[in-house]
């Protein structure tokens, strides 16, 4: 019987000369990493409310949302988005309700002063949010009977600006951790040039956050350091190999040693990214719009952490000039040589 | 590589079948499981979000009860100075500390004594215990009391414990409700209760600290201009006003219309009370609480009332006059009711928080996340379903690209992966959230990359003329360096989102990194033995790969 496998379509020893592809590289990167800073500048994030606070709550009606609860809402309730999210009818699973924000209440109107009186002092005491909450679901409970409360969210400003910091602490202390590893277990150029990458990777990834303007939360956190360690787990990959060549062919210039790697690990880096992206899509169309934004971060990130390895991590061990005779090329290094 | 001593097989097909056994109950409808032996009952532990229920985060208002302290400390310092004779001109609290100034300098020494002495071992069963205040002279004539670091460290954790333990009283009473109730950073609680349909009641038993206490009215209540002085320079934020006389305070009515002054020391407060109950006015009908003090206090308030008949006495219920009767006669029985504008529903809500204890501290929501049942089965839905779509099309890619055999070791080893992690996740009581979920499809999609560095690394050596067996064991031997090291660095992300995350996001550390460690056993250990063990019943001369 013989065996059909796609695999055999992909050659064993591709010879694209991705090497010569880097200063066009080079140039797309930049520009899209440079596009990406002055988007935060401009367009900035769109936080969702685990970092910007106030008030979400989800509702449902049963049916399709009345049409006029969205212009009632936005008048009553200034500066709140209606979200319509909802799942095309046929489809395996079905939603279809309300997703309403409201930014972050005013916590200190008792510093305010004289105008505001003693209950409203004492209830901007008890909670800004809460109240607002409050208000909110009476004012949809009064106008529509069917109207059922499906999740409700409240994050006060101390939390939501604790939660900033902490996301923002965790993707640093990642980046610096991973880079402690690669720098123990490669040369030091190696770690540059993956910690390069990652950066890449993630500035990207906020970049598409911001162009587009998607809710930028706490899984989105997640989604980054996920795609840091997939990135990563790409460019060493590569990196893995390059070492391995750099001790089996010891006359062979970097470049080439560089591109025979990034050709050797293809076929490898495509199905893993395949498989990735195949899991992920189930995800995004099927995972509910709870993790919409995860699967999306992650899709993106799949896509761009899979180009870093091979057109930023690599060509960077060209530029930082990884010297030939280092401790990568001592056979006496963790793996032996022989089959 | 490709050789498995008897036990190590032995033990690698017992730890997989281990983790089918543990895994299984998580896929069968709850009548079936309830036949299976009693460690086959365990299943994952869903997180809110995916069972529903309320997660709130609450901040204590330690400044409150810091304050009360600073006033406690105020009102002893003035009782004993007056019990020995010794006039003070002022005592006040000025930015957390106690000021007083004697109205003649001699006096001050003695009064250091006196001060001195109400200074005690913070905690007296220890020995060196630091002391609860600080006494320094002031001038020649005055001191001022400080409350100690250890003394405030104190309060913060018996305000907390006790807060905890009036919700969960209050919330729970029946303690059958499966709740976490936990104190969390500096002044924080963090609770969790699943399923939660009545999350306003709960709501309710947070915002009321029902702190209840019955204060004789004052004099100056009768007097015009301190009242109305006292009405217009009350601060409703600090509860302070302008008062006439030293040991006294102004509240205001419920209503909020107008207010009364009172004395501001009492024995009589909510720990008083043995039990409360909603009831009905016997002679208007209007709903009323009932309450019954406890032995002591029955005798401390039969004194009060006896000393006082014809006065009026304020009940106090967090900052607010909710009624002032007068006293018509002694009140010895220790019974009796509270009468003001209660609907039958807040009267019954009173006597419960009544019941469950004061909080010693206001509480703020600080962060609330509530979810339905229905959206957290739905949740539970599409990712059962994207699961499903996933794992297939994983798999179905899987043998297109490897063929039949290297395909099918690439695909069990991917179940055993995903029966690994729900067992493992089962065992270790790890609790599975929305982005938990994610965690697991993601890891479907990850975790075959092991598979594929290895079947590509055999592939290789067979193209570069190895005979099949040794490009198996090549290829199994050089792929591990870069298999652990890809992994590790995953993990290192994994282990720091955990430990900085928070709530759901860390549900999400947790399947990520179970994932990588039961991916790479699955792949390196696992898909090994599987190519073992075809290896030996077929010996191929030439590998379909």
């Amino acid at each position: 019987m013989r065996d059909i496998s796609l695999v055999k379509f992909l050659p064993v020893e591709p010879r694209v000369p991705f090497v010569k592809l880097r200063i066009g590289a080079a140039v797309l990167s930049t520009i899209a990493v440079v596009f990406s800073l002055f988007l935060f500048l401009t367009n900035g994030l769109n936080y969702g409310i685990d970092f910007s606070g106030g008030v979400v709550t989800t509702v449902d009606f049963g049916q399709a949302p009345p049409s006029d609860v969205q212009g009632l809402v936005q008048e009553e309730f200034t500066g709140s988005t209606v979200q319509n999210i909802s799942q095309p009818a046929g489809s395996a699973i079905m939603y279809d309700y309300l997703r309403i924000s409201l930014p972050l209440q005013d916590e200190d109107l008792a510093t305010e002063g004289e105008t505001a009186d003693a209950d409203e002092i004492r209830q901007a005491q008890t909670d800004a949010q809460q109240i607002a909450q409050k208000e909110l679901i009476d004012f949809l409970e009064s106008r529509y009977e069917t109207v059922r409360i499906d999740a409700t969210e409240t994050v006060s400003g101390k939390v939501s600006g604790e939660l900033r910091r902490k996301g923002l602490l965790a993707v640093i202390l990642a980046l610096g951790f991973v880079l402690a590893y690669i720098w123990f277990r490669f040369e030091w150029q190696f770690g540059a040039g993956a910690v390069v990458a990652l950066l890449h990777d993630v500035i990207l990834t906020l970049g598409v956050f911001e162009l587009f303007q998607i809710e930028f939360n706490l899984a989105i956190i997640a989604a980054i350091l996920t795609i840091v360690g997939y990135s990563l787990n790409d460019t060493v990959i590569v990196y893995d190999r390059i070492r391995e060549n750099l001790r089996k062919f010891k006359k062979m210039p970097l470049v080439d040693i560089i591109n025979v790697s990034i050709n050797d690990t293809l076929s490898r880096t495509i199905l893993t990214s395949v498989t990735t992206l195949l899991a992920l899509t189930a995800l995004f169309i099927l995972g509910g719009p709870g993790l919409r934004g995860f699967s999306f971060a992650m899709i993106w990130g799949v896509i761009v952490g899979t180009y870093s390895s091979i057109f930023v991590a690599s060509p960077m061990l060209l530029m930082l000039n990884l010297k030939r005779g280092s401790r990568v090329d001592a056979p006496k290094d963790a793996e032996s040589q022989t089959a | 590589m490709l050789f498995f001593s008897r036990w190590k097989t032995f033990f690698i097909i017992g730890l997989v079948a281990l983790g089918i056994i543990f895994a299984a109950p998580n896929a069968m409808k709850p009548e079936t499981r309830a036949n299976l032996p009693g460690f086959m009952q365990k299943t994952i532990n869903l997180g809110l979000d995916l069972q529903g229920g309320a997660h709130m985060l609450l901040e204590v208002d330690l400044s409150s009860v810091l304050q009360q302290a600073l006033v406690n400390e105020r009102t002893g310092i003035l009782t004993e100075l007056r019990d020995s004779n010794l006039r003070a001109d002022t005592i006040r609290i000025t930015n957390g500390i106690v000021v007083g100034k004697m109205r003649r300098a001699e006096d001050q020494a003695a009064a250091l004594d006196i001060v001195r002495a109400l200074s005690v071992p913070v905690d007296p069963s220890q020995i060196g215990s630091p002391k609860t205040t600080i006494v320094t002279p002031v001038g020649n004539d005055g001191f001022s009391v400080e409350i100690t670091a250890a003394q405030i460290e104190f309060i913060r954790k018996r305000t907390i414990d006790q807060s905890i333990e009036v919700l969960r009283d209050r919330i729970d009473p029946s303690g059958t409700t499966e709740m976490t109730l936990v104190r969390e950073g500096d002044d924080r609680i963090l609770l969790q209760v699943p399923g939660a349909k009545n999350i306003d009641e709960i709501k309710a038993a947070i915002n009321k600290t029902a702190n209840l206490s019955f204060h004789l009215v004052h004099g100056d209540s009768n007097n015009e201009r301190a009242l109305r002085q006292a009405m217009e320079t009350f601060d409703p934020v600090t509860g302070e006003a302008r008062l006439a006389s030293i040991g006294t305070r102004y509240f205001p009515n419920e209503d909020g219309a107008g207010g009364l002054i009172v004395e501001e020391s009492t024995r009589i407060t909510g720990e008083c009370l043995e039990n409360s109950s909603p009831g009905v006015d016997p002679d208007r009908g209007n709903p009323i609480v009932n309450f019954k003090f406890n032995f002591r206090c029955s005798r401390l308030f039969g004194e009060m009332t006896a000393r006082n008949i014809g006065r009026p006495f304020a009940v106090v219920l967090d900052g607010q006059i909710i009624t002032a009767p007068n006293i018509r006669s002694a009140i010895t029985g220790g019974r009796g009711y509270i009468e003001g504008s209660f609907t039958p529903d807040s009267a019954s809500e009173l006597s419960r928080l009544l019941n469950a204890g004061a909080l010693p501290a206001k509480l703020l929501i600080v962060e609330e996340r509530t979810v339905s049942a229905e959206l957290g089965e739905a949740s539970i839905r599409a990712g059962q379903v994207a699961s499903v779509i996933g794992l297939l099309g994983v798999a179905i890619f899987m043998w297109l690209s490897y063929g039949l055999r290297f395909g099918t070791i690439a695909v069990l080893a991917l179940a055993t992966n995903i029966a690994l992690i729900a067992a493992a996740l089962t065992i270790l009581g790890a609790t599975l959230t929305l982005p938990g979920i994610a965690g697991i499809i993601l890891t479907i999609g990850m975790a075959v990359d092991a598979n594929v560095l290895i079947f590509e690394r055999i592939r290789e050596e067979t193209y570069n003329g190895r005979p099949p067996v040794n490009a198996i064991e090549t290829g199994y031997r050089r792929s591990l360096a870069p298999i652990l090291d890809a992994n590790i660095t995953t993990m290192i992300a994994a282990i720091t989102l955990y430990f900085v995350g928070s709530g759901p996001v860390r549900g999400f550390a947790v399947t990520l990194a179970i994932g990588i460690v039961t991916s790479v056993f699955t792949a390196v250990v696992f898909a090994r033995l599987l190519t073992a063990t075809w290896l030996r019943g077929t010996r191929p001369k030439t590998l379909p790969i």
